[in-house]
């Protein structure tokens, strides 16, 4: 923090030297060198910095790969096997993929009920997030993939097979349905506070030049809410890519599927779970370093 | 105004369900056996996590010209004795085998809601599960025996073991043969050990693991398959086999009772099959490369008509 306030006023005080200095007669300025030597010095701050918190990183990590060696670990059976197990990495990033956009919807929707005075939409989208967040996923993974098929059962007894036949979801389909509802309604919140903490002046100015509700809410709140909650966004992807790990119990090859079937074959566990485990981990760094390119480029129109 | 929100929800919803309405009806057949020879495909389950029966093949290429879907397996990319089976059941019904892969308790459940038509995967037929399921005629057996340490020279016969410490998978036929519950169709059961100290374990390998520390250190023996058994002593654990084969399991293919066609046509067809396999050797050769012994000509003489399943 103190190097961040540094960097500004040595910033600032460049930029007045520059100032001043077009308006003023030709010739060096005697307080330039200072500023410069001023940011020479804020720079190897931060390198030296950087370098010390890389070096805190680079021991832990020789300290975590010691931990593994002392267990009972083959590494060469992780280098024969890792291509089938990298395999799976597609099928994780497809099922976060849709289901954190699904999530998306079903959270705008669910926000929108929060804050309607609708008794209507507040009494379902309360109910929701209770239901889904106050279950396990995996419970509803079970249900959704086991029940939902004996509902359309009976509506196909009732005379309406085509109905009925859509409760049937595959294996892929009920594992995003259980993602994107279970998420949607932890997600749900985070689209509130995103959309309350946009001022109350914003919506008065927008009615007062004539925008409907629906207009305010498109182009006025919604647009600075998503800044805002970008980064929490962010945290639910990573949290659900590591969830994703849930729907191989319906039998669908992602990763921890293949890394937990594979190691079955000759009880080589541990080298199957710290393949999987690297692979979701590599998958989280990147996720993260996307979302913080993203959230950079949304904070443009607020950069000084 | 808020009323436009919850109508244009509702409108979503009701085209969703009306689109959905709109698809074309699949051809009808009058039971699954029709249907599956109209699709050209046996969609079979397997949990490849239970090998010698079902494991995965790595590096194996899907056929060009398969017909299973993009959620389905095809039969390349597994092997074991059970895949075995599932392909020459379907290469006898004239069809391609295709697998899918849940967990084993959404096999067992029942309600497979037609996501695939026959589960062949080691399944021993109890009462309990025939609620659910049909069974077909039973491919193989596994014989259940008890096993001790093998330093231990006092135990003779499994009888020695009642009132010892004996181990077992926790809700397995072997637990419920130790309380003295287990009903096996078809089978007369003696319970010759009695009055044991029960220890579950969550599977049957780690049993064996704790028999093994020593003689009575923390268990005096070990129910369980006898192939399962027979596996750990070749793999080096120090144990020995405790006489015969206390009774045997008889595993079958099993069906759907509640799949929208009626599965009867099917699990009678592939009864059919099986008795064939049984009498041509097929079974009986597969039975000797996965585990080398024969575990067939008993699974093949059982009377299936006694579980009055039609």
């Amino acid at each position: 923090m103190g190097l961040t306030c540094f960097n500004h006023i040595a910033l600032e005080e460049n930029m007045a030297v520059e100032t001043m200095q077009s308006y003023g007669p030709a010739g060096p300025d005697p307080d330039r060198g200072m500023g410069e030597k001023l940011m020479a010095l804020e720079k190897r701050a931060r390198l030296i910095y950087t370098l010390e918190v890389g070096l805190v990183w680079v021991v832990l990590f020789v300290l975590l790969t010691l931990a593994l060696m002392l267990l009972n670990f083959d590494p060469q059976y992780v280098v024969e096997h890792f291509n089938f197990v990298f395999q799976g990495l597609w099928v994780t990033i497809q099922l976060a993929l849709i289901s954190i956009a699904v999530a998306s919807i079903l959270a705008l929707l669910g926000a929108l009920g929060r804050l309607s005075t609708n008794p209507i939409a507040q009494g379902i989208s309360g109910f929701y997030i209770s239901l889904f967040r106050g279950t396990p996923l995996l419970i509803q993974i079970y249900l959704i993939y086991l029940g939902l098929p004996q509902i359309g059962r009976q509506l196909t007894i009732l005379g309406y097979p085509q109905l009925g036949q859509m409760f049937t979801l595959s294996a892929f389909q009920s594992g995003i349905l259980a993602l994107s509802l279970n998420y949607g309604a932890y997600m749900t919140e985070i689209f509130r506070a995103g959309i309350q903490s946009i001022s109350y002046g914003q919506r008065e100015a927008a009615i007062a030049i004539g925008m409907t509700r629906l207009q305010t809410m498109r182009r006025v709140i919604l647009p600075q809410a998503v800044r805002i909650i970008i980064p929490d966004i962010g945290n639910q992807f990573i949290a659900m890519q590591k969830d994703t790990a849930q729907v191989s119990v319906m039998g669908i090859w992602e990763l921890t599927y293949r890394a937990n079937r594979l190691a079955r074959q000759e009880s080589k566990f541990i080298e199957m779970f710290i393949t999987a485990a690297i692979l979701y981990w590599l998958l989280t760094i990147v996720s993260a370093w996307l979302e913080s390119r993203i959230e950079r480029r949304l904070a443009h129109a607020y950069e000084r | 105004m808020r009323r436009p929100y919850i109508v244009m929800t509702l409108f979503v919803m009701l085209s969703i369900i009306l689109a959905s309405c709109a698809q074309a009806t699949p051809p009808p057949a009058a039971n699954k056996l029709e249907e599956v020879k109209n699709r050209g495909v046996l969609i079979v389950s397997s949990d490849p996590a239970y090998p010698p029966q079902s494991q995965l093949v790595e590096n194996a290429t899907r056929p060009a010209d398969t017909k299973c879907s993009g959620d389905q397996v095809t039969g390349e990319e597994l092997s074991g004795f059970d895949i075995d089976v599932s392909k020459e059941i379907a290469k006898r019904l004239g069809v391609e085998v295709c697998f899918v892969t849940p967990a084993w308790d959404l096999i067992t459940a029942g309600s497979w809601a037609d996501r695939w038509d026959i589960s062949v995967g080691s399944m021993t037929v109890t009462p309990e599960r025939m609620v659910n399921l049909y069974f077909s005629q039973p491919y193989y057996t596994t014989p259940a025996a008890f096993f001790v340490h093998a330093d231990n020279t006092s135990f003779t016969q499994p009888s020695d073991l009642s009132g010892m410490k004996v181990g077992a998978c926790s809700g397995c036929t072997y637990d419920f043969f130790l309380a003295g519950t287990l009903q096996i169709p078809g089978e007369t059961m003696n319970y010759v050990v009695q009055d044991v100290q029960f220890t579950g374990y969550d599977t049957d390998t780690s049993a064996l693991q704790d028999l093994a520390l020593g003689d009575g250190v923390r268990l005096d023996g070990v129910l369980t398959a006898q192939p399962t058994g027979a596996g750990v002593i070749a793999d080096g654990l120090p144990l020995r086999q405790l006489g015969e084969p206390v009774y045997f399991e008889y595993l079958s293919a099993a069906l759907d009772k509640k799949s929208s066609k009626d599965s009867i046509p099917l699990a009678q067809e592939v009864s059919k099959i099986l008795q064939e396999m049984h009498a041509d050797g097929t079974l009986l050769k597969l039975s000797e490369q996965f585990y080398g012994l024969d575990l067939t000509t008993a699974a093949g003489a059982f009377d299936l008509a006694q579980l009055k399943q039609w």
